[in-house]
C-alpha cells in the first residue's frame, strides 16, 4: 500500500469512525416495540414486556386512563375503533401492576351509546373489577392553558388529566386531511369544545395539546389498519390485516414507525413532522430502537 | 280516597305502561326497540280510522285499533274509563280540583264539531286527527316538556354536584347511573312546540275545573268516537234513567247523567254507579232495552261537519315554497303527500330519535303539517346505523326498514357554501364534513388543490365536493361543521328520493371474526 493510498483509507475511515463515535456517545434513541401474531392479547402483553412490562409504568394504587379510539359506530373488523382485545390486554396488565381503577372512555363523534356498543369495548370490559367505561361528562373538561402556537387553551378531560398514567391506544388509520391518523391525533379524544374548527392548523395544535398532555405510554393497534376512506371507513376492502401492535413510550416514535406499514415515510405525515421539529420524540427510523418480538 | 275498584285499578296499570313504554322508547343498546308506546297508538280507533280514510286502504299495523273499535261495539267507551291514560291523569287530580258547573258553549254538540270536520277532511285526504288524538296529546306533552324538563332538573343537579364535590361526586355515580340509564331522557333536547303541547295539557287539566272529565265527555274525538260507535251496541244500564227515589247516580257518575237519562255515548263504564247502588238495582247487561235517547245529532251538525272537512282539508294546505327547500322528512319518507297522510302527529318518531335531530314543525310544513317531524340537521343528524324512528311509527308513516336499506334512503342532498366553506372562502384546511361522512365510499371528497393564499404565499388547501349519487342526505356533514350558527355545507330537500344503490358486491362481516365478545 502507498502512502496517498494509506491516507486515503484513513481519511474515509475517520468518516465512519466519527459518525460510530456520535453514535457511541449520543443520548440513546427511543425503543419502539414492534410485536407481531394472531393472538392480539399475546401479542400486547409482548410488546409490553418488550418495554420493560407494565410495572414499569403503572405503580399500585394509581388510577390509569387506558384511551382508546371509540370514536365511530363501527364493528371492530372495519379498524375505525381500537381493537377491544387490545385494550382489554393492556387494562387487565394495568390491574396486574396493582391499578387501583382503570377508567376506559373516548369522545365519540357518532353517538356515544352507539360507538361504545359497536365497537365491542364496552362489552369486552363488562364485569370487571375496578374497570370504568363511561361516557364523558361535560362538566369535567378543564380549561387548560397551553400557550402554544396556534392554541392559546384548550378544554381537556378532567379524568385524564388527573389520571397517575396515562395510557394512549389509537388504531392505525387512513385520514381525509392528516393522511393518518395514530398516536398524536387521538388526544383529540379528550379535547372537548369545537374540535373541527382545530383542521386548520391540524399539525401545530396537534403539537401544541401533545406538548402540554404527554401520555406515558402509546400502545398502536395495528392488528388490523384502515387504509383509505378514514377515518370512519366501512369497507372491509379498505381493511388490511396486519397483527401488530406497536409499543413505545416515544409517541412520535411510534406514530412515526406505525407510518411505515402504509408504505409512507415519517416525513410525509405532517402531524409527525412537525410533533419532531418542535421536539416532541424522534422521527427518524434509523435513531430509533426498534425490538421486534 | 275512592274505594278501589277493578276499573280504577286496570287504569291505573294501563298508566304504569303507558309511562314504561314511554321511557322504554329510547335507545338502550339494541338495534331493535322491543317495546314502545306506539302500541298505544296502534290500538287507538281514531288514529286508525283518520289514517285509513286518508290512504282509503287496510292498513295491517292498525290492525288493533280496528279490534278497539269492534270492541267498542260491544261493551261501549270502555277504553275512556279503564285506558286511556289521559283520563287516568285526569280521574286522579280531578278531586282536588272544584267544580263550577258545565261549560254552556261546550254542552251540546260541540264534539261533533269537532270530529266531524276531522273525519271527513281524512276522507279529504288531509289527516288532522292526531292533532287533538288524546294519546298523542299526552305523548306530546310529555317528550316536548315534561321528559326534558326532568332531564335538565336532575342532570343539572348532577353537574352542580360536580362544582360542589369535585371528584367525589363519583362516591354516588351508581345511583346517578340508575337514573341517567332509566329515567331521563339521554340528551339534552329543546323543543320547539315545547309550550304549545304543554299549554294543550293544562288546558285539558284546566276544565277539569266545570265538571268531571270535561275533555273526555264534550271535546276528546276518539271518546266522541268510541262514543257514537257505543250507542250501536247491546251493553246498556238498567234503569237508563235515574231512579226517582234516590238519585245518587247524578253524583256518582263522572260523564253521564247530568239529564235524567243515562247518555249511553258518554258513559265510560267506570260502573261507580253499579257499585255504590246502595239498593242494587243498576245493573250493565248485554241485550237489555235499548234505552230511548235521542237523535246522535241533529242534520245541520252533520252537514256542518262535512262542510267542516271541506274547509279544514281545504285551507291548510298552503306552504311556503321558499321554506321547503329546508323540509326534510325522516328516513325512508319519499313522498310528503304520503307522509302526511300516514303521520298522526304522535312525536314517537322524535322521542326516540338517538341523536334528537327530528324536531316537530310548527308552520313550516304549512298549517297541515303541524307537529309532524322534521329532520333539523344543525340539531342533529340521522344516524347511519340507526332505524329507530320506523321502528316505533305507528301507522308506517316512516317505514320500519332494515338497516341496510335505510342506509340507502335519501333524505335530501348536501350542498356546499362557497362563501361560507373555510377551504374557499379562507382558503384554509378543515374537511371535517369528509370526515364524519358515514358513507363507506364517502359521499364527501376533496381535492387537494394549489392556490394563493391570501398573505400572497402559495398554498395547497384540500377542498371538498359532495357526489350527489352517494349523498342520503343523513346530514352529518352539516351538523359538524365547525363554522358558528349557519353551516357552510346544508342539506336541501329533493323531490326524487329514490334510494341509493347498493355498494358493488361486498359481503357482509362474518361474525367469526377475531374480536370475541363484541357482539353485544
Amino acid at each position: 500500500m502507498q502512502r496517498r493510498e494509506f491516507i486515503k483509507v484513513l481519511g474515509l475511515a475517520s468518516l465512519f469512525l466519527h459518525g460510530w463515535l456520535r453514535n457511541l456517545f449520543a443520548a440513546q434513541g427511543p425503543t419502539v416495540a414492534v410485536a407481531q401474531g394472531a393472538d392480539h392479547a399475546g401479542i400486547t402483553r409482548k410488546a409490553l414486556a418488550a418495554l420493560g412490562g407494565m410495572q414499569r409504568f403503572v405503580k399500585p394504587g394509581q388510577t390509569v386512563v387506558v384511551k382508546p379510539n371509540i370514536g365511530w359506530d363501527r364493528a371492530p373488523e372495519y379498524a375505525a375503533t381500537t381493537n377491544p382485545i387490545v385494550v382489554r390486554a393492556l387494562v387487565e396488565e394495568c390491574l396486574k401492576a396493582g391499578a387501583k381503577r382503570v377508567k376506559v372512555f373516548d369522545r365519540t363523534c357518532n353517538d356515544p351509546r352507539r360507538c361504545y356498543a359497536s365497537s365491542g369495548i364496552e362489552s369486552t370490559l363488562k364485569g370487571m373489577k375496578n374497570v370504568e367505561v363511561k361516557h364523558l361528562e361535560e362538566e369535567r373538561f378543564k380549561k387548560v392553558a397551553l400557550n402554544g402556537r396556534v392554541l392559546r387553551e384548550w378544554e381537556l378531560y378532567g379524568e385524564a388529566l388527573s389520571a397517575d398514567v396515562y395510557i394512549n391506544v389509537p388504531v392505525a388509520k387512513h385520514h381525509g386531511l392528516s393522511r393518518l391518523t395514530l398516536g398524536m391525533k387521538n388526544v383529540m379524544g379528550i379535547m372537548g369544545g369545537n374540535r373541527g374548527s382545530i383542521h386548520k392548523n391540524l399539525d401545530q395544535a396537534l403539537a401544541d395539546v401533545n406538548a402540554s398532555f404527554r401520555p406515558q405510554l402509546t400502545v398502536i393497534d395495528a392488528t388490523r389498519i384502515l387504509t383509505a376512506h378514514g377515518p370512519q371507513g366501512g369497507r372491509l376492502a379498505d381493511v388490511k390485516v396486519l397483527n401488530q401492535v406497536i409499543a413505545s413510550t416515544d409517541i412520535v416514535a411510534a406514530d412515526a414507525y406505525a407510518t411505515t406499514l402504509f408504505g409512507l415515510r415519517p416525513t410525509d405525515i405532517a402531524v409527525t413532522r412537525t410533533a419532531y421539529q418542535r421536539g416532541l420524540g424522534e422521527m427518524n427510523l434509523d435513531r430509533m430502537r426498534i425490538v421486534r418480538v | 280516597m275512592k274505594k278501589v275498584t277493578s276499573a280504577r285499578i286496570s287504569q291505573l296499570l294501563f298508566l304504569a305502561l303507558f309511562l314504561v313504554l314511554f321511557l322504554m322508547t329510547e335507545y338502550r343498546g339494541s338495534d331493535r326497540i322491543i317495546a314502545a308506546v306506539n302500541g298505544f297508538f296502534r290500538a287507538n280507533p281514531l288514529t286508525a280510522a283518520s289514517t285509513m280514510l286518508t290512504v282509503k286502504g287496510y292498513l295491517p299495523l292498525l290492525l288493533p285499533g280496528i279490534i278497539v273499535l269492534v270492541l267498542t261495539l260491544f261493551l261501549g267507551r270502555f277504553f275512556c274509563g279503564w285506558i286511556c291514560p289521559l283520563g287516568t291523569i285526569l280521574d286522579l287530580v280531578t278531586g282536588k280540583i272544584g267544580k263550577r258547573g258545565p261549560i254552556r258553549a261546550l254542552q251540546g254538540r260541540a264534539k261533533y264539531w269537532l270530529l266531524l270536520p276531522l273525519l271527513f277532511a281524512s276522507l279529504l285526504g288531509v289527516n288532522l286527527a292526531g292533532l287533538l288524538d288524546p294519546i298523542a296529546l299526552l305523548l306530546r306533552a310529555l317528550t316536548f316538556f315534561f321528559h326534558p324538563l326532568l332531564g335538565d332538573t336532575v342532570r343539572g343537579g348532577w353537574r352542580s354536584l360536580y362544582g360542589l364535590m369535585g371528584d367525589r361526586r363519583d362516591l354516588l355515580d351508581p345511583g346517578y347511573r340508575l337514573l341517567r340509564d332509566y329515567l331521563i331522557p339521554f340528551r339534552e333536547t329543546l323543543y320547539p312546540l315545547a309550550f304549545l303541547s304543554a299549554l294543550l295539557f293544562f288546558l285539558i287539566l284546566f276544565l277539569e275545573r266545570y265538571e268531571k272529565r270535561t275533555w273526555c265527555r264534550r271535546l276528546c274525538p276518539l271518546g266522541t268516537l268510541l262514543g257514537l260507535i257505543s250507542r250501536l251496541g247491546p251493553l246498556h244500564r238498567t234503569p237508563p234513567k235515574l231512579c226517582p227515589d234516590c238519585q245518587a247516580c247524578r253524583v256518582h257518575c263522572p260523564t253521564s247523567f247530568d239529564q235524567g237519562l243515562l247518555q249511553t255515548e258518554e258513559c265510560i263504564l267506570c260502573m261507580e254507579c253499579s257499585l255504590r247502588c246502595q239498593p242494587r238495582r243498576v245493573r250493565f247487561r248485554f241485550a237489555g232495552p235499548r234505552p230511548r235517547s235521542g237523535p246522535v245529532m241533529e242534520r245541520r251538525v252533520f252537514l256542518g261537519g262535512i262542510a267542516g272537512g271541506v274547509v279544514l282539508a281545504g285551507t291548510f294546505r298552503f306552504r311556503e315554497p321558499a321554506a321547503q327547500a329546508r323540509l326534510l322528512r325522516p328516513p325512508g319518507v319519499r313522498s310528503e303527500q304520503e307522509f302526511l297522510k300516514k303521520c298522526v302527529r304522535c312525536g314517537e318518531c322524535m322521542k326516540v330519535c338517538l341523536r334528537s335531530a327530528l324536531y316537530p314543525a310548527f308552520l313550516q310544513a304549512g298549517a297541515e303539517g303541524l307537529y309532524t317531524p322534521l329532520l333539523v340537521p344543525r340539531l342533529g343528524y340521522c344516524e347511519y346505523n340507526c332505524t329507530l324512528c320506523g321502528q316505533v311509527c305507528p301507522t308506517g308513516a316512516i317505514p320500519d326498514l332494515p338497516r341496510e336499506q335505510k342506509q340507502r334512503q335519501v333524505i335530501g342532498k348536501a350542498v356546499f357554501d362557497k362563501n361560507h366553506c373555510l377551504p374557499f372562502a379562507k382558503r384554509i384546511d378543515c374537511i371535517v364534513c369528509e370526515e364524519h361522512c358515514p358513507i363507506p365510499e364517502k359521499a364527501i371528497r376533496s381535492e387537494q388543490v394549489e392556490l394563493t393564499g391570501f398573505d400572497g404565499k402559495r398554498i395547497s388547501v384540500k377542498q371538498p365536493y359532495v357526489v350527489d349519487e352517494l349523498c342520503n342526505g343523513c346530514g352529518i356533514c352539516e351538523n359538524v361543521c365547525p363554522l358558528e350558527g349557519k353551516g357552510a355545507i346544508e342539506v336541501f330537500r329533493v323531490k326524487d328520493r329514490t334510494p341509493l344503490k347498493p355498494p358493488a358486491g361486498e359481503a357482509p362481516p362474518s361474525s367469526a371474526a377475531p374480536y370475541t365478545g363484541t357482539r353485544g
